[in-house]
């Protein structure tokens, strides 16, 4: 169904929340279209539904009207099921506060989607070391979160939403529990990442530098997008 | 996720809480612990005493004639009997297929005074007291064995001699050269008069004891001089028969039948089911202990997994954001829960066996004291205990994860993931 171009569509999306006697529209209508490969910002004040929208798209919640395709799959009307395999074999999500098993070594805490998908240890491992590579934490593949920096960990979230190969990473805030300098480190890495990988990534934040760091910007105001704005990237900024 | 995945993730958050993991296992430790020790010594002693009771045999069922109602005033005479064990009645039971053995016993009272004699030495002399034989022994003691020869006399004018009736007369040579020695007993009534009786021997027991063992007739001889009766065995007939069934099924029937024909029977196996009767209610008060330990450790483990589902709200979160279903989840917590359970179970069961051991010792170091001949395992832990302790242990915690589990599983991912 999907185009092979835009791999997320939503028209007239719209998700409310029923708070007591009131009803919260988180979002109020929203038609968004992104490209394969894309590397999309979504910034807005507080409150104005990124989280919503990007929880929608991620199949963690359920709109209450509207469409929303990720590919050939319709959101909104798929069983839960489907929503399941949808999340663990093609959507990656990076969190704010990272959310790593504090348990779990670096390693195991990459592999974590592989493991839920039934895939051997060995092969688990092999392919945790290679993506701890990629985010340049080779030599830390047997360290628990807890002696990482938030930098580190960060990027060790990063490795484990690329772990299943997802068409689609989702991230909320993920520099907004890092420094300025590590947050930087972090925007390179993803844009980087989408480049080399031809993945798309769906960056809900508020800080405008951050969205600088992306393809496209989606303004959001009201549970509505307000405005979509390209980046026009000068040499020295993909540098 | 596979079986694996599943063992080594439960694990993992297990020991991350070592302390309040073991405490709550602690709990089903003292429940599988309790029922093991319990359960175990119920069955121990249980088989013990049957180990004691199958030496005589289970399919023995014990005759005896039953005495007319006795009138108050011929308390001295001898009570008439309402049923005889008469020579017809044993060969009549003898030809029976379900029957493989019949051995009519004779009581020769212990008030009947009978002296052994050797031929011709009148120095020699000691009193003994007539053997009945097999079929009332005391279970608790060593039956005694034949130190030569043969244990009971089989024709009529043999005899066996416990050994330290031998030494007493006088007979100290080597026992088996004593086989075929000349033995009289004589016998005097009050009234003056005096008989003896002439017999070979023909074995040597162990036993500690001055009786002599002889066929039924020779013993029933010995009665019909004494009470000057010489047609006793046709009016009283023999004082038991020990019949030994084809199996414990027949026993029981017979022992019925017998009942109907007015006969007094005792079988083994009414004593043991009445054992097996107190003993199994005895273990169900002993496993209730337990069983109300088990209760309370269940409700230790739910409320440990609650706590810890509080604690890993964001990680529940999480794993469902990146793919974990509900089944993954669920399958996840009961893991947690049944492993507390059965390690609670397997160190239960543990403990158990060794305080087993441990009481064990002092048990058989108590009987070697009192010189009571049982050994065997009073503590005796069966497989079926096994299975059943760890088997409780792994559902007590199952059946404790299944709520927490379903709670966690049930989580809504974004609310989780809030969760602080
Ligand atoms: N589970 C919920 N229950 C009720 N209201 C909610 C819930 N989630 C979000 N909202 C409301 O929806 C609106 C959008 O929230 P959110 O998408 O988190 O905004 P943002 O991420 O842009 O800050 C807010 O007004 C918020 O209070
Ligand atoms: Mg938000």
């Amino acid at each position: 169904m999907g185009q092979a171009s835009s791999l997320i569509r939503t028209t007239n999306l719209q998700r409310t929340y029923q708070m007591g006697k009131n009803t919260v529209q988180a979002l109020a209508g929203v038609d968004l279209e992104i490209e394969r490969g894309t590397f999309v910002a979504l910034v807005g004040p507080s409150g104005s539904g990124k989280s919503t929208l990007l929880n929608v798209i991620g199949g963690l919640d359920r709109p209450s009207s509207g469409e929303v395709w990720v590919d050939d799959l319709e959101l909104g009307r798929a069983p839960d099921k489907k929503l399941v395999s949808f999340r663990r074999d093609r959507v990656g999500f990076i969190f704010q506060s990272f959310n790593l098993l504090p348990t779990n070594q670096a390693w195991e805490n990459v592999a974590l989607p592989l493991m839920l998908a039934g895939r051997g240890r060995s092969e688990r491992r092999k392919r945790a070391e290679h993506l701890l590579d990629q985010v340049g934490l080779g030599d830390r593949a047997d360290h628990r979160p807890a002696e990482l920096s938030g930098g580190q960990q960060q990027r060790v979230a990063i490795a484990r939403a690329l772990a299943n190969d997802p068409v689609l990473i989702l991230a909320d805030e993920p520099t907004g529990n890092l420094d300025s300098r590590t947050g930087r480190d972090v925007l390179l890495l993803m844009q980087r990442l989408v480049r080399e990988q031809q993945v798309t990534l769906l960056m809900v934040t508020h800080d405008m530098n951050a969205a600088s760091y992306a393809d496209r910007i989606v303004h959001m105001r009201d549970g509505v997008i307000e405005q979509i704005e390209i980046v026009e990237r000068t040499a020295e900024a993909v540098a | 996720m596979t079986f694996g995945d599943i063992l080594r993730t439960a694990w993992s958050n297990l020991t991350r809480r070592k302390v309040r993991t073991s405490l709550t296992s602690l709990g089903v430790t003292v429940g599988i612990f309790t029922i093991v020790v319990m359960l175990s010594l119920g069955v121990g002693v249980q088989r013990v005493i049957q180990q004691q009771f199958d030496a005589i045999g289970l399919e023995n069922v014990v005759v005896q004639p039953r005495d007319a109602e006795r009138n108050p005033y011929t308390r001295y005479v001898r009570p008439e009997r309402e049923v005889v064990i008469s020579p017809a009645k044993i060969a009549e039971w003898q030809q029976r297929p379900d029957i493989v053995s019949v051995t009519p016993i004779v009581d020769v009272n212990e008030s009947i005074s009978k002296r052994l004699v050797l031929p011709g030495d009148a120095t020699a002399t000691i009193a003994v007291g007539v053997d009945p034989g097999v079929g009332i022994n005391n279970p608790f003691e060593t039956p005694p064995t034949a130190l030569a020869g043969v244990l009971r006399p089989t024709k009529d004018g043999e005899i066996v001699i416990s050994q330290r009736a031998l030494r007493r007369l006088g007979l100290t040579a080597e026992v088996n050269n004593l086989i075929g020695q000349e033995v009289q007993l004589v016998m005097e009534t009050p009234r003056g008069e005096s008989q003896s009786f002439d017999y070979t021997l023909v074995g040597v027991s162990s036993a500690d004891n001055n009786l002599v063992a002889l066929t039924p007739n020779d013993s029933i001889a010995l009665k019909a001089w004494w009470f000057n009766e010489p047609d006793l065995l046709a009016t009283e007939g023999y004082d038991y028969a020990l019949i030994r069934a084809k199996d414990l099924n027949v026993a029981r029937q017979l022992t019925n039948e017998l009942r109907t024909q007015r006969f007094r029977v005792q079988s083994v196996e009414t004593v043991l089911e009445l054992a097996s009767k107190i003993f199994l209610v005895i273990n169900i008060m002993l496993g209730s202990v337990g069983g109300l330990a088990l209760f309370v450790a269940t409700i230790g483990i739910m409320n440990t997994m609650i706590m810890a589902i509080y604690e890993r709200t964001r990680e529940i979160g999480t794993l469902k954001a990146i793919g974990a279903s509900r089944g993954n989840i669920r399958t996840l917590f009961m893991t947690e829960a049944g492993m507390i359970g059965f390690f609670g179970g397997v160190v239960g069961l543990l403990g158990g066996w060794g305080t087993g051991r441990i009481l064990n010792r002092f048990a058989l170091a108590y009987l070697e004291q009192e010189q009571v001949p049982i050994r065997g395992d009073f503590f005796y832990i069966p497989p079926w205990l096994i299975a059943l302790a760890l088997g409780f242990g792994l559902v007590v915690g199952i059946i404790a994860g299944l709520y927490p589990a379903a709670r966690a599983a049930r989580l809504d991912p974004i609310k989780a993931l809030r969760h602080e």
